[in-house]
């Protein structure tokens, strides 16, 4: 294992898009949480110990509208499944040779774009490093409690006198998704890739767009079985 | 605060923790290269970037293009950022930072 400040620092730096993607995104879920009625506390509680984006905007929804705690926490769960992929997906690319000794503490980070960060790095040919994933998954964390604090202290209308800050700002997950997925993207993932999209768009349009992630992953990651 | 909403949160924070590390935690074996584990998991990655770059870019489309111009800026500044030294924080940072001028170029106008 690679137990480094310089690894550190790294994951730091390249969490960089992370941080300049969950700011704003969390920023909007604590002017939306104030809006739909929590303190601040409560807005900032449900990031430090949710600390799943989408979740968190149904978690409002579901409190708002009177659904029992027991239900909503179950639908918030549901939504989250997918995450057991990661960590194996992961640890794969890493090698036979990489420490999960603190994958307790720093795969509480595994967030999406985390992993797909993470994922890149090692496709890039960038050794495992449990303290890269500890600033990687520390850095994005904190982006998103420190995001959600100041929307919850700002209220709403913060971003309204700069929509084109507001709009390039809302881009950011979006070209950070691209980015990590030509950081993986090569001839042998092609078709995983390809399900994926077809399945995701499929989905999202038919059913809804918690059932096309659903469907472009699975779909994808099935596509993987098929030999060439 | 409100308790059923502690409850709420604790109980999804919970899961959230067990599917992000417990899997990584009780693998306690490699998944045989080839194996149809292996091959389940490699493609695991590349299937959820596209998943989550298609869910991020759909809302842009559907039903009607919000703004196509925009759109296409940012999506060609990331690719043609990303090329040259495969940089994921250069391209996010161009990308963003070329739909907001975009946006704001046609706002002007």
């Amino acid at each position: 294992m690679t137990t480094s400040r310089p690894a550190f620092r790294a994951g730091l730096f390249a969490a960089l898009p992370i941080v300049l993607g969950y700011a704003p995104i969390a920023f909007s879920f604590g002017v939306a949480a104030t809006r739909a009625g929590l303190t601040g506390a409560e807005a900032v509680m449900l990031s430090v110990v949710i600390y799943a984006g989408a979740s968190q905007f149904l978690a409002l929804a579901l409190v708002t509208s009177g659904a029992p705690a027991l239900v909503a926490a179950f639908t918030l769960i549901a939504m989250n499944v997918r995450h057991v992929l990661y960590g194996p997906a992961l640890m794969r690319q890493a090698g036979s040779g990489a420490s999960r000794r603190h994958a307790w503490a720093w795969a509480w980070g595994l967030t999406d774009e985390v992993f797909g960060q993470a994922l890149g790095a090692l496709a890039r040919g960038q050794r495992f490093s449990e303290s890269y994933m500890f600033g990687l998954g520390l850095a994005a964390y904190m982006a998103w409690i420190g995001g959600t604090a100041a929307g919850a202290w700002a209220g709403g209308g913060a971003l309204d006198r700069w929509p084109a800050v507001s709009a390039g700002l809302g881009f950011m997950l979006t070209a950070l998704f691209l980015a990590l997925l030509l950081s993986v993207l090569s001839r042998a993932t092609l078709r995983p890739v390809a399900v994926a999209a077809l399945a995701c768009t499929a989905g999202s349009l038919a059913l809804s767009p918690a059932w096309g992630i659903l469907a472009g992953m699975l779909g994808g990651a099935l596509a993987g079985l098929l030999r060439r | 605060m409100s308790g059923g909403l502690i409850l709420m949160a604790v109980l999804a924070g919970a899961a959230n923790w067990a599917f992000r590390a417990l899997p990584t935690i009780l693998m306690r074996r490699e998944a045989r290269p080839g194996g149809l584990a292996a091959r389940f998991l490699a493609a695991t990655g590349p299937a959820a970037m596209a998943t989550l770059f298609v869910a991020a870019l759909l809302p842009e489309l559907a039903p009607a293009p919000k703004a196509p111009v925009p759109l296409l800026a940012g999506l060609a500044a990331t690719v043609l950022a990303f090329l040259p030294r495969r940089s994921v924080v250069a391209a996010t940072l161009s990308g963003a930072l070329a739909y907001g001028l975009a946006f704001a170029v046609m706002s002007a106008g």
